[in-house]
């Protein structure tokens, strides 16, 4: 069971704003990165010299792709943090470095950066065309479909969701490019989730995912869930796309990325908090599970927190159970009142 | 004065224990339920719930090894025979003997500690009540075990309803136990017993003879 680790979620920092799928890169950007990169080591000799430091291998097994084929070529001046430049007709920073240590965690570690990279890097300054090559996830993970080392996960269906999701009709993010995979999951240092990952680890790695972009939500009213008591009690708690994808066709180790907007999203309190919630089954079998993956049975038993206010809720039975109760407890008082005055009366005749 | 030594003390510690489990359960549970964090915060009341569960379980098993090698389990023994007029005489007593001081029906000895309405009250709470709540209960906590639907209904629903509809039931158990404590020769009699483990009467040989607590 993968969990909550779904295959595109990641575990790394924010991810580098369209890193792996860069705009359009005029010749003029590319001067201000060589200037950069003169001005921050001085020599490009220098380069050279510091670059068997920072690709070490990390020896893992399979070895670092940033050591295969050409990458260490690429990695000569994309290593650096400042590797950067200003898009000139967005006015955002497109941050082109790659954090070794982050890539050598990833899924991708141990791909060679020509793997995904294939046509017109090898000349420098990188034909302004290169950075036109539109790689995408599902792209390349069909391309490699056949290939026997590798057998990269099929992202066809998640394409298909994604084409009806907010994100792909209507998503305009402020970078100004175009809303791709690469908006969210940063391909260089995304990996799935481990699967001893606590549940609350998940849900704030699957949450930051969205609250990377959407900071107009940090406020103690965050816009669009005015109505959602303890905002972030619920964050902390549940993934965003729990309420956020359609109900129907759900897997729950598979997150639909049909992401949805404001209007079709579950604003139901009961499918989650009631006995016929929609949402109650899923969230719960999925907590219980989780835990019980992680915990162990004893431990699983004791520390058990997948309890939702109000799964156990229906006003029938405790309506019924309050007034027998009540009842009850009515019929007991009086019986002890008739008691003491029958004793009363007894002691008065004695 | 009559004295019967009546509750050994495993029996008591047992009785006291599952008491203060089921205390710890009815209170963190309605706190859950009804969401009442002023009663007990949710995150305090889950795990208690969850280790009291458990504890209750191993309660529960300790009862059933006790009533078989302790030699209780004669006190839970049904006699169908005599059981309907014992019913008639015992109910007949707590609606109208009680309030005109008629001796009562029942006589607490070593071998019949509980009276026919208190027999067949305990055991359809321990062996009936008891066991299906604290299958509820682990049901609930290995959901992700269960198949996803039971008798074509969510199976999580089925469990929760019938947590729910049991633990009502075992409310209104203890309601009513915790009156007929009271019902003694004094109120304090059934109290007193089982703490201290002797069952002790005062003085006349016809006097009415108090119903066992246990």
């Amino acid at each position: 069971m993968n969990g909550m680790s779904n295959p595109l979620s990641r575990a790394g920092g924010p991810p580098a704003p369209n890193a792996g799928a860069s705009p359009p890169t005029p010749t003029k950007s590319l001067a201000l990165v060589h200037l950069v990169l003169l001005l921050f080591i001085g020599l490009p000799g220098a380069v050279v010299g510091a670059q068997p430091q920072q690709v070490a291998p990390h020896g893992d097994a399979g070895g670092s792709g940033l050591t295969k084929g050409d990458s260490a070529e690429c990695m000569r001046c994309h290593w650096m943090e400042t590797m950067a430049y200003r898009d000139s007709e967005t006015r955002q920073i497109v941050d082109l470095s790659i954090d070794r240590d982050a890539y050598e965690h990833s899924v991708h570690h141990d791909l060679a950066c020509s793997e995904c990279h294939a046509r017109g890097y090898r000349h420098y300054p990188h034909r302004t065309s290169s950075a036109d090559e539109g790689l995408t996830c599902v792209g390349c993970h069909e391309e490699h479909q056949g290939d026997a080392d590798v057998s990269p996960p099929d992202l066809a269906g998640f394409d298909i969701q994604y084409q009806h999701s907010v994100h792909a009709l209507e998503a305009k993010p402020e970078s100004g490019a175009a809303f791709s995979c690469f908006s969210c999951h940063n391909p260089h240092s995304f990996r799935p989730l481990p699967d001893d990952t606590p549940v609350p680890e998940v849900v704030a790695a699957n949450n930051q995912l969205c609250l990377d972009c959407h900071t107009e939500l940090d406020a103690p009213v965050p816009k669009g869930h005015e109505w959602l008591p303890r905002p972030r009690q619920h964050w902390g708690a549940v993934r965003c796309l729990d309420c956020h994808t359609p109900l129907e066709g759900r897997h729950l180790y598979a997150p639909s990325h049909q992401l949805l907007g404001a209007a079709e999203s579950n604003q139901n309190c009961v499918e989650c908090h009631s006995q016929g919630g929609e949402l109650l089954s899923q969230l719960y079998v999925h907590r219980a599970g989780e835990e019980r993956e992680q915990q162990g049975f004893l431990a699983h038993a004791v520390y058990n927190d997948a309890y939702i206010i109000g799964m156990s809720r229906s006003p029938t039975i405790d309506r019924i159970g309050l007034a027998v109760v009540g009842l009850m407890i009515l019929g007991v008082a009086a019986h002890g009142v008739g008691r003491y005055l029958a004793h009363k009366r007894k002691r008065a005749s004695q | 004065m009559s004295e019967l030594y009546l509750y050994p003390v495993w029996l008591r510690l047992w009785h006291w224990l599952n008491a203060l489990l089921f205390f710890a359960l009815l209170a963190t549970g309605i706190s859950m339920h009804f969401s009442l964090g002023w009663l007990i915060p949710f995150d305090v009341a889950v795990p208690t719930h969850n280790v009291s569960g458990i504890l209750l379980t191993l309660s529960w098993l300790a009862f059933l090894v006790g009533n078989v090698i302790g030699g209780n389990g004669k006190h839970y023994l049904i006699n169908f025979r005599t059981l309907p007029m014992d019913l008639v005489r015992q109910v007949r007593y707590y609606v109208y003997g009680i309030f005109v001081d008629e001796p009562h029906p029942f006589h607490v000895s070593a071998d019949h500690k509980l009276n026919a309405l208190q027999t067949l009250s305990y055991v359809g709470v321990m062996y009936g009540l008891m066991p299906l709540l604290i299958l509820s209960g682990w049901a609930f906590l290995f959901s992700a075990e269960l198949p996803e639907t039971l008798f074509g209904i969510g199976s999580i629903w089925v469990v929760a309803m019938a947590h729910l509809l049991l633990a009502w039931m075992m409310l209104l158990f203890i309601v009513v136990h915790l009156y007929i404590i009271t019902t003694g020769e004094t109120p304090t009699t059934n109290l007193k017993a089982m703490i201290t483990g002797w069952h002790r009467e005062g003085g006349d040989a016809t006097g009415g003879s108090a119903t066992g607590s246990g």
